[in-house]
């Protein structure tokens, strides 16, 4: 029996869809049956940011429906071989899916798969309550920004209201320069005001704009600090006791050394 | 001929000419004119021929019964002869669908290859295999008359 993991933040824009292809993708590489289910129908994005747009016949829609059967609408992925994709439908809207059947749906996926992730819409209202329905477990993005931060607040409320308790964070685009000067709210800060567990942090990096724009999560590429950060966080969801990462940039010889020969 | 210009439409048409299939192929009754650019959520769904006067964006969907011709960049998923109809075609000045279906054939462009034709093309089955080639006018050089 899989776990079913809701990917969520209240507001738009901080992550949620990169965090579902970064967390799905890397579970997927350590050999765990992976399905991404993505519930922001009408404003799809997963499976852009994975690069397997051009592969939808069927979507979530024709599932619940019953258009088609879960098996016909779920894509593989183009790298891994464990790793699924049930997209969501384009020109439909959040209506056309009820909790009742994204609960149905959640069950059929867990009996096939390790991992069932859900990418939530932004927002309070109906997709965010389809995309709940089903979740055993849920992991909260916010970036360090007040507006993301009281967002996050709110929606650690309604899922605790909707008995998912213990919901886990994830810190996205951090700039650790602008925290030391104190120009951004820092880890600690962040973690007073929600009072949840910290399940990781990643630093801004550039190359989430590059990986995202080729349809490759950046957890595949190693050399990236946002890479690495993901991977630790794939490894916490899979069970493992991984250290926090040290965001403070090293700044020694070697690190200038590996730049010029370019080994980043 | 039905005819649609900008206006308060939702974002989903649909409809059904009149007229029966005249001959063979041609659907001379019913065509929709769509004078408008297809955006990202939008869907036309016609039962005949579909003329699009703007672009296709990837997320936009054309779904016909006959023929599709789009007078503009064509990005996103289309599918003639939705009914079965093997003969159907699409055309598109700029042709680079995110997925291009005809009657019961599907498919995608290539992954790792990036082609950027900047001349008209026309898609259709040829020995049961989805064919694109460089539209030209002229009936012959075709293959057969649209």
């Amino acid at each position: 029996m899989g776990e079913v993991i809701v990917i969520t933040s209240g507001k738009g824009g901080v992550g949620k869809t990169t965090t579902t292809a970064n967390i799905g993708t890397g579970l997927a590489a350590m050999g765990y049956k992976v399905a991404l289910l993505d519930t922001d129908i009408g404003l799809r994005n997963l499976d852009v940011v994975l690069g397997l747009e051009n592969r939808i016949v069927y979507d979530i829609v024709d599932v619940t429906s019953g258009n088609c059967r879960l098996k016909q609408a779920l894509i593989k992925d183009k790298r891994l071989e464990g790793l699924h994709l049930l997209p969501a439908a384009q020109t439909k809207d959040k209506t056309a899916v009820s909790p009742e059947q994204m609960c149905q749906l959640c069950e059929d996926l867990k009996s096939d798969f390790d991992f069932v992730i859900i990418d939530c819409p932004a927002g309070i209202e109906q997709g965010f309550r389809n995309a709940i329905a089903g979740a055993d477990k849920a992991v909260v993005v916010t970036t360090p920004e007040v507006s993301a931060v009281r967002d996050a607040d709110r929606i650690i409320g309604l899922l605790e209201a909707a008995d998912l308790r213990e919901p886990k964070l994830i810190i996205n685009r951090i700039r650790p320069k602008m925290v030391r000067q104190g120009d951004m709210m820092g880890i600690e800060d962040i973690i007073d005001i929600l009072a949840v567990d910290l399940l990781g942090v990643i630093p801004e990096d550039e190359m989430i704009v590059i990986t995202t724009n080729r349809g490759e999560p950046v957890v595949t590429d190693q050399n990236t600090r946002a890479g690495q950060a993901y991977q630790n966080i794939v490894r916490r969801v899979a069970g493992d006791e991984v250290p926090m990462m040290n965001l403070d940039e090293e700044t020694g010889f070697f690190k200038k050394l590996k730049k010029i020969i370019g080994l980043k | 001929m039905a005819y649609i210009k900008e206006s308060a439409q939702g974002d989903i048409l649909s409809g059904f000419g009149q007229g029966s299939q005249a001959d063979d192929n041609l659907f001379d009754e019913n065509t929709i004119l769509v004078q408008r650019t297809l955006r990202s959520g939008q869907s036309v769904r016609y039962s005949g021929n579909v003329v699009i006067l703007g672009d296709v964006n990837p997320g936009a969907e054309v779904t016909a019964t006959g023929n599709i011709i789009v007078m503009g960049a064509l990005r996103g998923v289309v599918h003639a002869g939705a009914n079965g109809d093997e003969t159907t075609v699409v055309m598109a000045f700029r042709l680079n669908p995110t997925q291009l279906r005809i009657a019961n054939h599907i498919t995608r462009p290539p992954d790792n290859e990036k082609v950027d034709m900047d001349l008209p093309e026309i898609a259709r089955i040829k020995d049961g295999v989805v064919t694109i080639e460089a539209f030209q006018t002229g009936g012959e050089r075709q293959g057969k008359a649209i």
